[in-house]
């Protein structure tokens, strides 16, 4: 174990400001004006801290620090690997730009101050999942993070918020169980917790146990990273939530079950265990029929937000599609699907809040002639929804390509029917949101027509994402953007296996 | 001998000298009563730590009494055990004490509080005698002074409840104590010792297994119902939870704790023995804490009342401390008895903080507690981080017992125990949810939750003292396994040694 250094803190410090932000917006909950600047000086504070340390992490070094210990072998273990960097770039941008754009969107909510100091400490939470250098570090974090996305979904106190909360916090509850026990396994069988690319476990280790421990993490992480048939939460959390957290919970909580998927798979398992086991078709055909039914679904559902959680299911089971092929070439992609997705469904999420800050409509057949209420809200949304589609040259294309590219390198015919298909779908559902917006109206236009924009900074954040989208898109290739980083993290990842 | 072996018998001395005289002295002074035993509780404390900090440099403390040497002599030994438990004790009932100024003044009449706070310290005492007792005369008669202290300070409350729980308390107590006497005077008879290690060695010499087998069947089940472990635990619920709430936190987190270690003297005593296999006793240590764990919970679950819920749930984590007993393998060993610390800390942050809601309203069911963490913001956290820490989520206190424990099932070969073990915690978890939903995210039922004030800081600090602790505790958890390994290796070793 190496010593600690002041490099070695970085990770820690990363993951202390929005915490200690978090406590600094508890005391001034009662100076509204004050909840802005330490928001967003939190955020800013984290985001830079972060870009240090991908410059850092882009010159090959890697930082370890263990913290505390549990039970002998269960240390608290905070690494930044290229993986886990480029993870924490992700909550690093995407964070900030939620709660900026809560700041007006619930501009006038009395509770507005424990909203964000919650998002917060969810924030700092969700950085220790990206930097945990062992299971029970990852599984603490997140499951810590899961309670506070509780309070976070059911902040309205409506019913309906309180019914999905709780089929929330039931599925999350019970898929963390499942990792804990696949966790205890795992100790059990390799002795270690920690990740080591190429996996932890013996050649000689027993084969039913390894299944159960497989099983105990598909279904725990899959209910995370919403794999059907253990989505149910998906649907109703994320209508349920404030428009900023739904894009949270889209763009960085269910992304997390991936990542805890991918740590599973690289780290804990190994490629050359997982291809002995036989279970990667199985997750395969999991992962296509997840697209493809929650991609039919989203067709058929009108609710705004509850289409773009379906379209969450959908996009997300590309990641694993990709996985399950365990190469490197495919990794890349699932990674940059990752990263991708996370700011365009933010940024759709985001104009469904604008939309219903604007207008109160919630559902897409109420979408009609939004294009001349809400001008630019309506081409934010138009270029997201284009960019969710996957149309060249925005960054959902770069990511469906190289997925695509890579599915086709290993030979994997029917998984890349299964991407086109679900982008197909993924046409389908989200081109009705762009026709009604801008087709003109039958009739002379409502009363209520310029009912006007909302507020600049929500609107300036929705354009942050589709202007993160675009570039994204259009220069991958910049040093420290997500490219970058995948090709060091996949290269990481498999280069143990050999 | 060093100098702070004497403080062995002090620690014993001074806080049942100081509870007789309490209600000599300080007869309906109540504020002068309570800083007497508050003073004499911390000095009982710093006696315990100081034995610590020797025990910990130099293994066990021995005091023998009058200078007689064991076997001829009375012994006092400090083992792992007192380390462990005596400083919980003094800990525990310290806060407690200071918890109770508030608690008191509303929970019984007048009359009665110098009589509380004697009855505390002797039950403290008793305790400490009953940890370092090493021959069975004084183990039963420092457990007598324990158990009947406790009888009288469950019937200390107002109400027709608690004269009766009391009384149920009494008999079921005494029959239990009986039982032990018994068997005492059957091996009394039978080795013409009372020294435990030396009973252990002559035992063989003796030559008398039905007389043995019956000793030990009375100690087991005597032990059990001290210990509350089902399907002997039916008289805990009413007494838990109709005591004053600090009486149900020292009975909940201390009390039951002791008939634990009783079982632990009993089996150590009959492994060194070694006259016939103890495989059926941890045989039904293993299957009663399986029942106790899911029944526990279960009926945890269907409880309208706050104190029932955690009197319950005391009977799961009972458990647990059996299961992992009865496992009889290095890590569920160590796991039990870690549990027993950091249950009794959870458990005393629970009744103290559920104290202060229904002290503070009048009200006793979640039903009618909602909405209260608007008006009780700190006493409902307190609440709140110790339901998730008697959950057992990682990284909290009570996650380190499950953690070993359900090792401890793979070490022993039955893996199906751990899903037992998450059951329990599901279980738990599920009304522990219920609980925070009904403080946080319901709207107020009742008028006296409008009109509530937070607990004075008497009772503030220490709940959230405890609360953080509880959440945070597990952090330390490396730190209490090493403690207490010389322990649970001297219980599995016990025997293996001739």
């Amino acid at each position: 174990m190496t010593s600690v250094t002041l490099p070695s803190l970085l990770p820690l410090w990363i993951l202390v400001v929005p915490l200690a932000g978090a406590t600094l917006l508890a005391a001034a909950s009662r100076h509204r004006q004050l909840l802005g600047p330490i928001t967003l000086g939190t955020g800013g504070l984290c985001l830079g801290l972060v870009v240090v340390l991908i410059m850092a992490v882009r010159q090959g070094f890697q930082f370890e620090l263990a913290l505390m210990e549990l039970a002998p072998p269960l240390r608290i273990v905070l690494r930044a690997d290229a993986l886990g960097t480029l993870f924490a770039l992700l909550i690093a941008t995407l964070f900030p730009m939620a709660t900026a754009y809560a700041l007006r969107y619930m501009g006038d909510d009395p509770r507005l101050g424990r909203f964000l100091a919650l998002v917060l400490v969810s924030q700092g939470l969700m950085l220790g999942v990206a930097f945990a250098a062992s299971l029970m570090t990852l599984l603490a974090f997140y499951e810590l993070f899961s309670l506070i996305g509780y309070v976070l979904i059911v902040h309205d106190r409506s019913q309906r918020a309180r019914a999905a909360g709780l089929k929330y916090i039931v599925y999350i509850v019970v898929g963390g169980v499942f990792i804990l026990t696949g966790v205890i396994l795992v100790y059990f069988l390799a002795g270690d917790l920690r990740f080591v690319p190429g996996g932890l476990f013996a050649a000689d280790a027993s084969q039913r146990h390894l299944l159960t421990a497989w099983a105990c993490f598909m279904i725990g992480f899959g209910v995370k990273s919403a794999l059907m048939p253990l989505h149910g939460w998906v649907a109703d959390a994320h209508p349920a939530a404030p428009a900023p957290f739904s894009a949270l919970l889209s763009g960085i909580m269910v992304a997390a079950g991936s990542f805890g998927i991918l740590r599973v798979v690289f780290e804990v398992f190994g490629t050359s265990v997982l291809t002995e086991l036989g279970v990667m078709p199985w997750l395969a055909l999991l992962a296509g029929i997840s697209a493809i039914c929650a991609g039919a679904l989203a067709v058929g559902e009108d609710e705004l937000k509850r289409r773009l959680a379906y379209s969450t299911i959908s996009q997300m089971a590309y990641v694993m599609l990709a996985v399950a092929t365990l190469g490197e070439l495919a990794l890349v992609g699932a990674l940059m699907h990752l990263s991708h997705h996370a700011f365009i469904k933010a940024g759709l999420f985001f104009c469904a809040g604008l939309v219903a800050a604007g207008t109160g409509y919630t559902r897409v057949s109420q979408l009609d002639g939004l294009g001349h209420r809400m001008p630019r809200t309506g081409v934010l949304m138009t270029l997201l929804a284009l960019a969710m589609v996957g149309v060249p040259p925005l960054s959902g294309f770069l990511s469906k390509w190289l997925l695509g590219a890579a599915l086709l390198a290993d030979g994997s015919i029917v998984s890349l029917s299964v991407l086109l298909v679900g982008s197909l779908l993924a046409a389908a559902y989200l081109w009705p949101l762009i026709l009604r917006i801008w087709l003109p109206l039958p009739g002379p236009p409502p009363a209520d027509a310029d009912a006007g924009e909302p507020p600049s900074l929500m609107l300036a954040m929705t354009a942050t994402s589709a202007v993160i989208t675009t570039l994204l898109g259009l220069a991958a290739t910049l040093p420290g953007l997500p490219l970058e980083l995948a090709r060091l993290a996949a290269a990481t990842l498999l280069g143990g296996s050999g | 001998m060093s100098a702070a072996v004497h403080l062995l018998p002090l620690s014993v001395v001074l806080p049942i000298t100081a509870g007789v005289l309490a209600p000599a002295l300080f007869h309906r002074r109540h504020n002068a009563c309570s800083w007497w035993a508050i003073t004499a509780a911390a000095l009982t404390l710093a006696t315990t730590l100081t034995l610590v900090s020797e025990a910990l440099d130099g293994g066990l403390v021995r005091y023998p009494v009058g200078g007689w040497p064991a076997p001829y002599g009375i012994e006092l030994v400090f083992d792992g055990l007192g380390i462990l438990m005596g400083s919980a004790a003094g800990l525990l009932t310290l806060l407690i004490l200071i918890a109770s100024r508030a608690f008191v003044q509303t929970e019984a009449t007048p009359q009665r509080h110098s009589l509380f706070h004697g009855l505390v310290l002797i039950n403290l005492g008793g305790m400490n005698g009953f940890l370092a007792a090493s021959d069975l005369f004084n183990l039963f008669v420092f457990m007598e002074v324990f158990s009947i202290s406790a009888y009288a300070l469950v019937a200390l409350a107002r109400g027709p409840v608690a004269a009766l729980a009391a009384l149920k308390y009494l008999i079921v107590g005494a029959v239990s104590s009986m039982l032990v006497l018994l068997a005492i005077a059957l091996l009394h008879a039978q080795t013409g010792s009372l020294n435990m290690s030396d009973i252990g060695d002559r035992l063989a010499a003796a030559q008398a297994p039905a007389a043995a087998g019956l000793a030990l069947g009375c100690l087991v089940v005597g032990f059990l119902v001290k210990a509350a472990v089902f399907p002997l635990h039916f008289w805990l619920p009413d007494a838990h939870a109709s005591a004053p709430s600090p009486v149900s936190a020292l009975l909940s987190g201390l009390v039951v704790k002791m008939g634990i270690v009783g079982l632990i003297r009993t089996r150590m005593l009959f492994a060194e023995a070694d006259i016939f296999s103890l495989v059926a006793l941890d045989l039904l240590l293993v299957w009663l804490g399986v029942a106790a764990i899911v029944i526990g919970a279960v009926l945890a679950m269907i409880q309208r009342e706050l104190k029932l819920m955690l009197a319950y749930s005391t009977v799961t984590n009972m458990g647990y401390i059996a299961l992992g007993l009865g496992l009889a393998t290095p890590a569920a060993v160590g796991g039990a008895l870690a549990h027993m610390g950091f249950h009794a800390l959870i458990k005393t942050g629970l009744f103290l903080s559920a104290g202060a809601l229904v002290l503070s309203t009048g009200l006793s069911r979640i039903d009618d507690l909602r909405g209260l963490a608007q008006r009780m913001p700190v006493s409902s956290a307190a609440l709140t981080l110790a339901l998730l820490a008697v959950a057992g989520l990682p990284p909290t206190a009570g996650f380190v017992g499950k953690w070993q424990i359900a090792l401890g099932a793979l070490e022993a070969g039955q893996p199906w125990l751990i899903a037992v073990v998450m059951s329990g915690a599901l279980l738990t978890l599920a009304w522990a949810i219920r609980i925070i939903n009904s403080l946080y995210f319901l709207p107020p039922a009742r008028g006296q939750v409008l009109t509530a004030d937070e607990a004075p800081l008497s009772i503030r600090a220490p709940i959230l003292m405890l609360g953080l602790v509880a959440m945070v505790g597990g952090l330390a958890g490396a730190m209490v396994l090493e403690w207490i390994e010389p322990l649970s290796f001297r219980i599995l070793e016990a025997g293996h040694g001739h």
